[in-house]
């Protein structure tokens, strides 16, 4: 599918996108250990619209917090498929997420302050986007498979890097890091809300400016060369960007895997891949996406909690496999 | 510096590696403004390297390499792409793209920071098109597309570019007898109606002979004759460049096989 040609066509692919995300952010409000009665929420009087204007407060931050958080993974994962000419990078598979958790797991068993892990998880984002790409080059360039066993390895690494600092911690510092391995959505706050912003915002602005320059990477990193692109700059640029966003993603609601591998395949079957459409439509999907494997999390084996990144995995693992196969 | 008139690229002992293997070993050439170079030689014998030196895909290790008359790294990359095309070997595509966002790929590097396209860029990726006979194409997905087409695309690309010589690794190399002919006759016209400098990259020595203005002769990363077809393409400097011996038929050259039965005799 090459997507959409004309502008009211892109128009109306952001417009279907934007409508489903709040369709689904409808869901993601009402459903839940109490279900929520959306009319009530509106014109309710008395007691039961109190009630439902108290349990809309309690879960807007959170279904805010699966909006942003999907955008970033899904936008980190786009970005790099393009730029490493791969349906198969995502900020999971990478071990971007895995070095992310490990940097914020040791800031937190360092006492860092909360309010920085989103920067120690960059720092470990980046330190593992630097990790997996030298391992995975070989005579000058990135090699695909190369590529995919340096995530894993750096996976493993960094998930041992997590349960050795588990083991030593205590108290609030062990069960932030235990969410860091799940993936949880649970403790968002108006606050926690507010302080990933500014990150997924500058990380986001960047990789949509590269847009145009991504585009030429996704025929060939030699073909960028030829016409005109500062390779090494651009590539750095974009992994940084790309580390950005997954580590804050990551510092707020831990390792969730797959959105970034999810979300661009399917957007690309709809509206092709042109960067320029392809990343900010991606970040529309990505929030629809988390937004509603929230709401399947809390709604389906209610008033218990499935794990958000058991869906995600769930969705990505056969994406995955079926990806894997194609390009064998 | 001082450039010869008609230079327009000069090689002085040019080298380049992939990583510890060298592939380029003090290279020295000329390419003449307007002409179609045909670069020939062996498999591994640098010519695909020096293409892309020449489109800057990769960084020169040593010696000199001047683009009218100074020094091509020195230049700005986006400027260097507004002058050279580079059509490579083959492009595996695997992502989708419709062919006139590829074609448009070309005024990449005249926009201001690789935003978007205007309706100029439009007019020339479309007319780049049509003179390649591709315009139908123009909605397809490029990685659909057979190996010719996708070629006769990859052309229209350098023709939008606007480009002042383009730069073509094996462009005939997969192509059916009759793709080949439409490509060649394609590039051909085009050639002759921009006078776009043509270095063509190949080791089929029927395409230096019937295209060429020039040849140049390649063997381990070195160039071992250059000069026109009469001067370059001889028995001698043949067998030396490829290892085997040829012989001349009506003006092309042939490899002589000693055991094949070779054609059939004449009545």
């Amino acid at each position: 599918m090459i997507g959409p040609r004309t502008r009211s066509g892109r128009i109306a692919a952001f417009l279907l996108g934007a409508a489903l995300l709040v369709l689904v952010s409808a869901v993601g409000f009402a459903v839940g250990g109490v279900r929520l009665s959306l009319s009530d929420l509106v014109s309710g009087k008395g007691e039961a619209g109190e009630m439902a204007r108290t349990i809309a407060a309690l879960r807007a931050p959170r279904v805010a917090l699966a909006a942003l958080v999907g955008a970033c993974l899904a936008l980190a994962g786009a970005a790099l498929q393009a730029l490493l000419k791969n349906p198969l990078a995502d900020p999971f598979l990478l071990g971007t997420s895995g070095g992310a958790a490990a940097g914020a797991a040791i800031a937190a068993l360092l006492s860092v302050s909360p309010l920085l892990s989103p920067a120690a998880a960059f720092v470990g984002a980046v330190a593992a986007s630097v990790a997996v790409a030298a391992l995975a080059r070989r005579g000058g360039r990135l090699d695909l498979q190369r590529l995919l066993l340096a995530g894993l390895v750096a996976n493993a690494f960094f998930s041992a890097l997590l349960l050795a600092a588990f083991s030593i911690a205590s108290g609030e510092a062990a069960r932030s890091m235990l969410f860091w391995m799940m993936g949880n959505l649970s403790n968002a706050t108006p606050g926690r809300v507010a302080a990933l912003l500014p990150y997924a915002f500058l990380g986001s602005a960047v990789l949509v400016a590269m847009a145009a320059r991504l585009n030429l990477f996704a025929v060939g990193e030699e073909n960028a060369a030829a016409l005109g692109v500062d390779v090494e700059r651009t590539k750095g640029v974009v992994f940084l960007a790309a580390s950005l966003l997954t580590g804050a993603a990551v510092a707020f609601a831990g390792v969730i895997g797959f959105v970034g591998l999810l979300v661009p395949h399917g957007v690309r079957r709809v509206a092709g891949n042109d960067q320029r459409i392809l990343l900010p439509l991606s970040a529309l999907a990505g929030a629809t996406l988390l937004v509603a494997a929230d709401a399947v999390s809390r709604a389906a084996v209610a008033p218990a909690e499935l794990p958000i990144g058991a869906i995600t995995a769930g969705l990505g693992a056969p994406l995955f496999a079926w990806l894997l196969m194609r390009t064998a | 510096m001082s450039a010869t008139p008609g230079v327009l690229i000069e090689a002085r002992k040019l080298t380049a590696d992939y990583g510890a293997e060298r592939a380029l070993r003090g290279l020295d050439a000329l390419i003449e403004a307007g002409e179609i170079l045909a670069v020939l030689g062996e498999n591994g014998s640098g010519k695909s390297t020096l293409l892309k030196v020449l489109a800057r895909v990769l960084p020169a290790s040593g010696g000199q390499l001047l683009f009218g008359g100074r020094p091509l790294a020195s230049l700005p990359r986006r400027e260097t792409a507004r002058r050279v095309a580079y059509v490579p070997q083959s492009v595996d595509l695997v992502f989708p793209i419709r062919c006139l966002d590829l074609v448009l790929q070309g005024r990449a590097p005249h926009g201001r920071g690789f935003v978007a396209e205007t309706p100029r860029d439009l007019e020339l990726a479309r007319a780049a098109m049509k003179a390649c006979d591709v315009e139908s194409l123009a909605d397809r997905d490029a990685a659909a597309l057979s190996g010719g087409e996708r070629r006769r695309v990859f052309l229209a690309r350098a023709l939008a570019q606007e480009a002042e010589v383009w730069l073509l690794d094996e462009p005939t190399g997969d192509l059916d007898p009759r793709h080949r002919l439409e490509f060649l006759e394609t590039l051909w016209r085009v050639h002759g109606e921009r006078r776009t400098t043509v270095v063509l990259v190949t080791h089929e020595i029927l395409l230096a002979s019937d295209l060429a203005t020039r040849v140049l002769l390649l063997k381990e990363g070195r160039a071992i004759a250059g000069g026109t077809r009469r001067e370059v393409l001889t028995e001698q400097n043949l067998e030396r460049a490829f290892g085997a011996p040829f012989a001349e038929r009506g003006g092309r050259f042939e490899v002589v096989s000693r055991t094949l039965p070779g054609p059939p005799a004449e009545l």
